[in-house]
């Protein structure tokens, strides 16, 4: 019994590799047929780089249709075959599963090159990877074991810096509320911890901790911060931004309080490197949280750093916060107005160099699908405030983009999947200049599973 | 004392003219002999009946029975044991041959009890063994060897026991792929969670068990909760034979194991006292390695060691005393007692190893419980059974995690990157912040049922239990105000059971069909804050409850095609109610009340054959097996995160999705010339789950297992009438992976994987010429394997342990 099984398992292997084989060969032709096409018209530059490795991450279902829970597998194509609609990748079948127990977070380098990953609870949760790409499934580790579950915890909230992949950002809090001598209620006390780790050499840069009070009245009537993430450098790169949602409690229980005001927008302010002398800048524009999901929420452009919001009773915003390191409420971008929608909600995003981004949102008229409220893409330009749904790209009910991660920019060019909870899907590349839109390789999906994005 | 007394007045009172109807007998015999076991040692406490009669007796220390006044013609008499094999002979009482005398040599087995539904035509057991597909463990050889009651458990067919750890550390139990809140776990019937964390299956020593019964799928009426998946029913001590026993073990991580059991009986009064004490200890500090296990130095730079696990000790100790009445004309049983326990278990990790262990986290519990215990066999009138057990008490829980430093798994302080020995920004071991938190329970369980047998073909009973839970928690570290708006939860159980059983086509078939309600109230009292009439802010309870009530339904039948083969099906509409987190959430984790959650339910089959227990000249051999499938409808569980609640501070439990369990177990039992004994069994089974129409298989579930056995006698070693057993063990997993099943090619799937796991134990018994002493040695683990349960959480490695018994039956 044993041994047939063995049997079948080393003939669908050795099946496998040729089938592989002869994909490889195929992409061999795809990849020198092009080539004298491109160069021809740019007799200028002779030496054509290789293509970008673009790396397609899926989420297997665990126990629910879209929970992603089942493992993060990875699965690496170039450029030019990830534009290809005749190119099908299917990572549930090929891929290299992340080693993380719930869905990893993926970041990659620049140059699309190495992937990074700190794995999301488990025995080895807080563990840092990285993997050189070689293509297909397979993803060759280097670098060191180091962890940063010491400091920030087994499930922690890390992103990669933009300072040329020198550096990851992760972040913790933990809150605990005061009472006052007469066992009344007087604040919550929420105490951050960031860790700066060096994607290079592996290893831990930096680590401290702060408190971070809010206002007096804003703690009197018992709000403080109770989750962070997604930390972003400035433009000069000597202030680390950290979005942050705040909840509240009922001073006059200490239990937690679900119907409240929702309060302007927040970010922890921090020096870079050294992580000290915290502060906090409020939002008079937007009010809701900008601590995102999985996928980064702000981004450096022009000088500034552009921040989406969620969970906005006005739908989201983008904000602005200026190069003085305060938000510069003259920048008002709400996506409802933009889109002439309700209850826009910002689900992942990426601006490219010129400005111009490619958002993934839900609003109040999103379709229930298996996993959630269906998600749409747009295309916004930060300079104009102007925002367009992309209608090339098809919605299934069921397309589901809360776990979104990644897109990949190339010049003016952003790549990003498609494909509802169970279906078959493509990339997809936006020119967000002309807002043409490529539909690129086939996504091979499985029962109950989806993509979450390029890298 | 007066008390009892008065109580026995009473008693005798109420019964007495019951009793006034006692027959005459015309020509009456007798039939005496001796019970042996198969080396030829007397077995004390073996039951003796005569079929039809009603008339039966337990053997004496020295194996001898005797019963009178047998009415003349021909009869069966059957001599059973547990453990052991039933064996009957026919006789007759004739006016010339008035006294018989029948001797019998007993089978020593590792049988299921559905043997004794076969073979058994005794009374007592007739009840619990019609068809049901059941293991009985004994206990007996395993009290005298170096093996935990939960080790035991975890041989047996269909059961898998998943233990975070060593001695002391939590179990979960398995039965056919159903575990956790499925699987209800009883002590003479009453819920074991009654008796809390330090009287459980990690501190009861085997020699306070006389047997072990699971239940698989399909519950008898006289068990009835709402155990979805089955129940493993821990039968403690009842004999009624003064007897004590004493015995420690000692052995590798410091494990010392000791306990005393003794029982007196007046024999003129029928006056019964009883009492047990245990003691358990152990370091834990066995050698662990693997992927978390590291040191980290400057900068985070991990070194790999192999660490010795530093904050594992594990301590409980406990005992209960009962005084009371046994065999006396009144009652079969009569006790009340008093049952106290305390432990204390440090914690070395979360649910997983990881890179930073825990020092010192504990856990303690204690509970003080006082019961009480009625049996009558023919109360009233001929054929009416009744049986009460009851339990009071208060219990106690506390976690202590209040140490913010970080720890190495060297057992030494931790250095962060810059080589300072740093405190976690959570202020605690585990992530959550430090806590003092207490749990204090008043919990109250009581079993009753009455039996009566209309003749010997129908019977029907009636069984009811009741467990009721008010609990309230406290921590010492949050404030007066966070701990006057904690709230509390009661909770209360009521389940009614009504079987009937038949018996027809001479005793070949035997049926029980058997009706079950299952009532729960639960309350939950918050307080809160209201504004009064004159707008002044007042607290106030505010009280949600919910009454439900549910009923299903089973059967169990037993077929004898031929002799020795028997057909076994048994089905039940199980259902496991919401508990008390599920209906009304739980304040420290955020989750918040759903009162309009439904129950878990299930239709669980079985089908199986016995073949045997077959004679062939030496070689005797039994086989059965069983094919079972589970169809679990409304599983409980939390929703996927999503946009719409990811900010939602709170959380809800919901009913959501099917799934099932397919599979088989099957045991052969063998054995040679009395001196060689074989046993193996295998289990295998898929668990499917299924939501929203999209099925997978479970992950993280080891759904094929085998464990075998070997015994070789040896007689007279090194003294005359001693015995020297010899036992081996294998027992093996199969792999199985943390993860959902991937695709065919991917890699990267063995990070998840939990290997294939064989570990063998070998072990020495060695019994002295008069009995008394029997000495063991044991050795687990020999090829120092690593064992896991779960994913990276290892097990103890090579362990030796000694362990000496003494025994008298005699004062």
């Amino acid at each position: 019994m044993k041994k047939t099984f063995l049997n079948l398992k080393t003939f669908a292997a050795i099946i496998l590799t040729a089938s592989l084989m002869t994909a490889c060969s195929s992409e061999d032709d795809t990849v020198v047929t092009p080539e004298p096409d491109t160069e021809e018209p740019e007799t200028e530059e002779p030496v054509e780089e290789d293509p970008r490795w673009i790396t397609v991450a899926a989420a297997k279902m665990g126990e629910d249709p879209g929970d992603g829970n089942g493992g993060t597998l990875i699965y690496s194509v170039t450029s030019v075959d990830a534009k290809d609609p005749t190119v099908s990748i299917d990572p549930f079948e090929n891929g290299f599963i992340a080693p993380s127990n719930r869905t990893a977070r993926l970041q990659s380098s620049e140059d699309g090159n190495t992937i990074f990953n700190i794995s999301y609870a488990g025995d080895t949760g807080g563990n840092y990877t990285k993997y050189t790409i070689e293509g297909g499934q397979v993803f060759t580790p280097s670098g060191s074991e180091v962890s940063i579950a010491p400091y920030v915890g087994t499930a922690p909230r890390w992103i990669k810096l933009f300072d040329g992949d020198q550096t990851g950002a992760a972040v913790y809090v933990s809150t605990e509320n005061e009472f006052d001598e007469n066992d009344n209620y007087a604040r919550t006390e929420a105490t951050i911890g960031v860790v700066t780790l060096d994607l290079v050499n592996s290893s831990i840069k930096e680590f401290q901790e702060h408190s971070v009070p809010l206002s007096t009245e804003e703690e009197a009537a018992g709000y403080y911060i109770s989750r962070i993430d997604m930390p972003t450098l400035n433009a000069a790169g000597d202030k680390l931004y950290i979005g942050a949602r705040l909840s509240k409690v009922d001073p006059a229980t200490a239990e937690s309080d679900n119907d409240f005001d929702i309060l302007g927008s927040k970010t922890i302010i921090l020096d870079y490197p050294s992580l000290l002398n915290p502060s906090v800048i409020t939002s008079t524009v937007g009010h809701g949280n900008t601590n995102g999901y999985r996928s980064i929420n702000s981004f450096e452009y022009n000088g500034s750093v552009y921040q989406a919001n969620q969970s906005d009773p006005e739908g989201s915003y983008i904000l602005k916060i200026d190069a003085d390191n305060e938000y510069d409420d003259t920048y008002d971008f709400n996506l409802d107005d933009a889109l002439g929608i309700e209850g826009a909600y910002i689900l992942a995003w990426r601006p490219a160099a010129n400005g111009k981004a490619v958002v993934a949102y839900r609003h109040n008229g999103s379709a229930e699908g298996v996993a959630g409220l269906q998600g749409f893409f747009a295309l916004v330009d930060l300079n104009a405030k102007t925002a367009v749904k992309i209608d090339d790209i098809p919605y299934d009910p069921d397309f589901y983009l809360f776990q979104y991660q990644g897109f990949v920019v190339e010049g003016t060019e952003i790549y990003l999947t498609q494909g509802a909870v169970g279906q078959n899907g493509n990339i997809y590349v936006v020119e967000t200049e002309t807002g043409a839109v490529t539909k690129g390789a086939e996504l091979v999906n499985t029962t109950g599973s989806h993509f979450i994005g390029v890298f | 004392m007066a008390i009892l007394n008065q109580m026995k007045k009473i008693f005798t009172a109420l019964v007495f003219f019951i009793f006034l109807s006692v027959q005459g007998q015309q020509i009456s015999g007798t039939v005496s002999g001796t019970v042996k076991d198969t080396y030829g040692n007397p077995l004390p406490f073996a039951s003796v009946l005569v079929e039809g009669l009603k008339l039966g007796v337990l053997t004496d220390e020295n194996g001898l029975y005797s019963l009178n006044n047998i009415p003349k013609g021909k009869y069966k008499l059957v001599v059973s044991f547990v453990g052991y094999g039933t064996r009957s002979i026919l006789f007759e009482i004739k006016d010339k041959s008035k006294k018989v005398n029948l001797d019998f040599t007993l089978q020593e087995s590792t049988e299921d009890l559905d043997e004794v539904t076969i073979n058994g035509k005794s009374k007592e057991t007739k009840l619990e063994t019609t068809g049901f597909a059941v293991s009985a463990i004994k206990t007996k050889e395993a009290s005298l060897r170096n093996i935990q009651t939960n080790e035991l458990l975890n041989t047996t067919v269909g059961v898998k026991i998943r233990q975070n750890g060593g001695l002391g550390s939590e179990v979960k139990y398995s039965l056919n792929g159903l575990s956790g809140n499925s699987v209800r776990i009883f002590i003479d019937g009453i819920p074991i969670s009654t008796y809390g964390n330090s009287f459980n299956l990690n501190s009861i020593p085997p020699s306070m068990i006389k047997n072990i019964e699971v239940y698989k799928g399909v519950v008898p009426g006289h068990l009835a909760d709402d155990a979805l998946g089955g129940a493993i029913n821990i039968v403690l001590h009842n004999d009624a034979k003064t007897n004590f026993n004493a015995s420690v073990s000692y052995g590798s991580f410091n494990t010392t194991q000791a306990s005393v059991n003794g029982l007196y009986r007046f024999d003129e009064s029928g006056l019964t006292v009883k009492a047990s004490l245990f003691h358990n200890y152990s370091d834990n500090d066995y050698k662990v390695s693997g992927r978390s296990v590291v040191v980290t130095g400057l900068g985070g730079v991990q070194t790999p060691i192999t660490a010795r696990r530093f904050n594992d000790v594990y301590r409980s100790t406990g005992g209960r005393a009962e005084i009371g009445y046994t065999d006396v004309k009144w009652a079969d049983q009569f006790f009340i007692g008093v049952t106290g326990s305390d432990d204390y278990k440090e914690v070395q990790h979360g649910a997983f190893m990881t890179i930073t262990p825990y020092k010192d986290r504990f856990l303690e519990s204690d509970a003080l419980l006082g019961s009480i215990n009625y049996q009558k066999k023919n109360l009233f009138i001929k054929g009416l059974d009744v049986k009460v057990n009851g339990l009071y008490g208060k219990r106690n829980r506390a976690v202590n995690d209040t140490v913010s430093w970080a720890y190495s798994w060297n057992g030494e302080r931790a250095i962060d990157f810059r080589g300072n020995e740093y405190q976690y920004t959570w202020g605690s071991q585990q992530e959550g912040g430090p806590t003092l938190a207490k749990i204090k329970r008043n919990v109250a369980s009581i079993r009753s049922g009455v039996s009566y047998a209309i003749n010997d073909h129908h019977s029907v009973s009636f069984n009811h239990v009741y467990s009721g839970i008010d609990r309230e928690d406290s921590d010492a570290l949050k404030s007066v105000l966070e701990n006057t708006f904690l709230g509390t939860r009661d909770l209360k159980k009521n389940i009614y059971s009504l079987t009937y059983e038949l018996t027809a086509f001479d005793e070949k078939l035997k049926t029980s069909l058997f009706g079950k309600h299952y009532q729960q109230k639960t309350t939950s009292v918050d307080p809160a804050i209201v504004s009064d009439a004159d707008g002044n802010d007042v607290v106030v309870d505010e009280v949600v409850s919910s009454n439900k009530k549910y009923d299903g339904y089973g059967f169990a039948a037993s077929y004898e095609i031929v002799p020795n083969i028997i057909l076994l099906a048994s089905a039940e509409k199980a259902i496991r109610l919401p508990d008390e987190t599920e209906i009304f959430g739980n304040d420290g984790d955020n989750v918040i009340a759903n009162s309009s959650i439904d129950p878990e339910s299930s239709e669980n089959f079985n089908l199986g054959f016995r073949f045997g227990n077959f004679n062939i000249k030496k070689h005797d051999f039994t086989i059965s097996t069983n094919v079972f499938t589970r169809n679990i409808k409304d599983r409980i569980g939390l929703p996927i995160e999503t946009s719409l609640n990811v900010d939602d501070e709170l959380i809800i439990y919901v009913n959501q999705g099917s799934g099932t369990s397919k599979g088989f177990d099957a045991q052969l039992n063998y054995a040679y010339d009395n001196n060689l004994g074989l046993n193996f069994n295998i289990s295998r089974f898929d668990l499917k789950i299924e939501n929203q129409g999209i099925e997978i298989d479970v992950p993280n579930t080891p759904f094929f297992t085998m464990n075998g056995g070997l015994r070789y006698s040896f007689k007279d070693l090194i003294q005359k009438k001693s015995r020297l057993n010899a036992f081996y063990n294998v027992y093996f997993t199969d792999e199985f992976s943390f993860l959902t099943a991937q695709g065919s090619n991917t890699v990267g799937n063995e990070f998840f994987a939990v290997p294939q796991q064989i570990s063998q134990d070998f072990g020495l018994s060695y019994a002295f010429p008069n009995n008394r002493f029997i000495a063991s040695f044991d050795i687990k683990n020999i090829f120092d394997e690593p064992v896991y349960d779960n994913l990276s959480v290892q097990k103890p490695g090579r362990a030796f342990y000694l362990k000496l018994n003494y025994t008298i039956n005699k004062f």
